[in-house]
């Protein structure tokens, strides 16, 4: 967005340079405008500030200004003014239904934080999820693409089976996983019964060892397929040549995609990451309908634990001070890959 | 270039500009309305209605009574709908404007109308759990008193004084009590019970899980533990203790949270995978001898066919708390800047009626709080409820469901008990719930 209107304001320059060249051939004067230069006294302050408007009116960056100060000003009262007024009532001390105060401003809510076990454990399972997470579903998501990549019949079908999940709503995954963990009929502990792995059994999302390990398997499984389509892309756009090259050059099926198409994948690597930890930090929906807003220890995330203290308890600062702090770990994350593309020149 | 072509850019540019016009004046037209909150912005830039106390009654003369509730399941709908139709009948001028926010025990309704409330755009009435629930309200001095307008001689004759202080938290009237629910029963499978003998200890020898219990979520073993606590310390200590006093029941808290593990090995292996109803219909199809909850866990016995009361199932007192009936009880309120006071106060009149309660709750499956509302109407379960009610020696609030408790408070025993389900450690739930609970 800045890049693009300071390319605007750019081309206006030279475009406004251009037509003093045209008018008068002082525009190595004129352009910088303010200060006063005997060189151009003869034209009077009028002139010089009426053609200052016209120019500036006539310029692309004012007249493009249609097309992008409406969203801008949108964007920034409703995305970054919101962010705004969450980081200011963060520095409040509002809880209930009364008006905040806005009289002093202190980072008691932060202070608050680091002394609240409950946050601390939320904090600890929002950093795991994240990680657990989204290394898992990339190395499945690039497993399945490679399989599916590999010129199999049916590669549309297997590719619509594997995306499906992800359509789905965290609320109905969540329920039909709450039955897949169910101690007494769930499918999976059914399967190790049915094996005779009865050391397995489990319950799976009651046992606080594994309750994070079994959200953390369900979302995997719903958004693996996602990162195998990003995948998919990213190996269809390889040329054959370098299969090919590579197969002449005697490379096994391994050490090909070890050495040569998997560090080609970095951008989609990079771009499917970032997707699923923005994913990982809004677990919520599933966590929510499995849970309810108390879940316990072991398996609180940061966004249920801001939900809780807003909405259940009426703690609008202390609520917004771990939204604050859920935003910055977004920031964290898509912040690199911000700077990443832009650097490239993606951006 | 052509003459044309030249014309045709500018016209372009033209109604290019034109539209980016409007759609400044669009977003400043956003801007303006913001103030208003999320209303219909009908008459979006009047003087922002911020008056409040006063009859702001401007527009509401047609009297629309916007009601928010979270009864949207089957039954419950229908004694809504049942309710509704009376007021309707009662005062044909008034229409309603039914306006739900499903969620259960009301987990969307208070986001909603915390929402409006700051946003001072509230409904005309909404529903609400009275007692200590409404502190928040009553704090920011939202509620109206309606002590003079809707609680007559007549109506507080008729109530019993555990429900009138209920709908007066801070010693005036804010709110209508329509139902009552009871929370300390233990209902059980006839036949899986006689079956194993009276002694429960040997129904381990059959199939069934001797007490279905969910704890998937910590709501349903926070209320059995106040229930438990309830009967073992009885219902004045309870009242002590949710009213900070937790140093003084120390050891009873822990004894109380002992015996939780206790039952919790007779619990049915799936319960942290399942909902309570899940854990109820174990008990309808004899998978369970016993299960602890609120009296609305009938409505899925009534539900069920060839299961009926008495011979089918049954209930008794949660052990130890005969002469005690657990409150949970749903009210509606009265929001002071109201889009329409006359509607409101004509509903909540009532619903502090003998007819209105007389629809609403033999559907809910639930008890009315005014105790001369006619028996006919009320099943024999329903019947016995109410004899038990009306014999009631203490009519003790309940944490789960709001009454004892403001909301960050129970938010917090909720939290410990969330802990509690992980790791079924006294220690570290009893320090959770002095925290949550002392003062």
């Amino acid at each position: 967005m800045l890049r693009l209107i300071r390319s605007l304001v750019e081309r206006a320059r030279r475009e406004r340079q251009q037509g003093g060249h045209r008018q008068d051939g002082e525009d190595r004067v004129r352009t910088d405008g303010g200060t006063v230069d005997p060189a151009v006294g003869s034209r009077s302050r009028g002139e010089r500030a009426a053609a200052t408007v016209r120019t500036a009116t006539e310029g692309e960056f004012l007249r493009s200004a249609v097309f992008w100060l409406p969203p801008l000003l949108l964007t920034g009262l409703f995305v970054y003014g919101a962010i705004g007024w969450n980081v200011v009532i963060s520095l409040t001390d509002w809880n209930g239904l009364g008006d905040p105060e806005y009289a002093s401003f202190d980072v008691e809510m932060y202070a608050r934080m680091l002394s609240d076990a409950t946050f601390l454990a939320a904090a600890r399972n929002t950093v795991a999820l994240l990680v657990a997470f989204t290394v898992v579903t990339l190395l499945l998501g690039l497993f399945l693409a490679i399989l599916v990549d590999r010129g199999i019949r049916f590669e549309g079908v297997f590719r619509t089976v594997y995306l499906l999940p992800m359509s789905l709503s965290f609320v109905v995954t969540a329920i039909f996983w709450a039955w897949v963990y169910n101690f007494e009929n769930g499918l999976l502990n059914e399967l190790f019964r049915a094996v005779g792995a009865n050391f397995l059994v489990q319950g799976w999302i009651s046992d606080p060892q594994f309750k994070l390990a079994a959200v953390v398997f369900a979302l995997v499984w719903q958004f693996s397929g996602y990162a195998m389509v990003v995948y998919l892309a990213g190996l269809q756009s390889i040329p054959t040549d370098q299969f090919e090259a590579a197969r002449v050059d005697g490379a096994g099926t391994v050490k090909l995609y070890l050495r040569v198409i998997i560090p080609q994948l970095r951008a989609s690597t990079t771009s499917a990451a970032v997707v699923l930890m923005v994913f990982a930090l809004k677990a919520f929906d599933f966590l929510f309908v499995l849970f309810g807003t108390n879940l316990g220890k072991s398996v609180d995330i940061l966004a249920v634990m801001m939900y809780r203290e807003a909405f259940g308890s009426g703690n609008w600062a202390y609520g917004s001070a771990i939204a604050t702090v859920l935003f910055l770990m977004a920031l964290s994350v898509i912040g690199p890959y911000l700077y990443y593309q832009y650097r490239r020149g993606d951006l | 270039m052509t003459n044309e072509d030249t014309r045709g850019r500018l016209r372009r540019r033209t109604v290019l500009r034109g539209a980016g016009a409007a759609g400044i004046v669009g977003l400043a037209g956003c801007l303006g309305g913001g103030g208003g909150g999320s209303g219909d912005g009908e008459s979006g830039n009047d003087t922002n209605g911020s008056g409040g106390g006063s009859d702001g009654d401007g527009g509401g003369g047609s009297g629309e009574l916007e009601i928010v509730h979270w009864w949207t399941a089957g039954g419950e709908q229908d004694a809504l709908n049942a309710l509704l139709e009376g007021f309707e009948q009662e005062y044909s001028d008034v229409s309603v404007n039914n306006n739900p926010a499903p969620g259960g025990a009301g987990s969307a309704l208070d986001t909603v109308i915390k929402n409006r409330v700051l946003n001072d755009d509230p409904p005309s009435t909404f529903q609400i759990w009275p007692g200590e629930a409404l502190t928040p309200y009553t704090d920011a001095d939202i509620l109206r008193d309606i002590g003079e307008d809707v609680w007559g001689e007549e109506m507080r004759n008729n109530y019993l004084q555990g429900v009138k202080d209920l709908a007066q938290p801070e010693g005036n009237f804010v709110a209508v009590p329509i139902n009552i629910h009871r929370l300390n029963n233990l209902f059980y499978n006839v036949e899986v019970v006689e079956s194993a003998g009276v002694d429960p200890a040997s129904v381990e020898e059959t199939d069934a899980a001797p007490m279905a219990h969910q704890t998937k979520a910590p709501w349903s073993t926070v209320q059995l533990w106040e229930t438990v606590f309830i009967g073992s310390e009885g219902a004045d200590a309870f009242l002590d203790l949710v009213d900070g006093n937790v140093g003084d029941h120390e050891e009873a808290v822990r004894q109380s949270l002992s015996t939780l593990i206790d039952y919790e090995e007779h619990f049915n292996q799936d319960a942290g995978s399942i909902s309570w109803d899940q854990a109820n219909s174990k008990v309808v199809e004899g998978d369970a001898a016993f299960i602890h909850q609120g009296d609305w866990a009938a409505g899925q016995y009534k539900a069920s066919e060839g299961f009926e009361y008495e011979s089918g199932w049954n209930n008794v007192a949660f052990p130890g708390t005969d002469g005690v009936y657990s409150v949970v009880t749903d009210s509606f309120v009265f929001p002071k800047s109201n889009p329409s006071p006359d509607a409101t106060a004509k509903f909540l009149q009532y619903c502090g009626t003998v007819d209105a309660q007389e629809r609403f709750n033999p559907i809910k499956g639930s008890i009315p709080p005014r105790t001369d509302v006619p028996d006919d109407e009320f099943g024999p379960f329903l019947t016995q409820q109410r004899e038990d009610f009306g014999n009631s020696e203490s009519q003790p609030p309940t944490i789960t469901h709001g009454t004892a408790v403001d909301p960050e408070t129970k938010s917090n025993v909720e939290g410990a008990f969330a802990n509690f389900i992980e790791s079924w450690d006294v220690e570290s739930a009893y320090s959770d719930l002095e925290s949550a609970l002392g003062n």
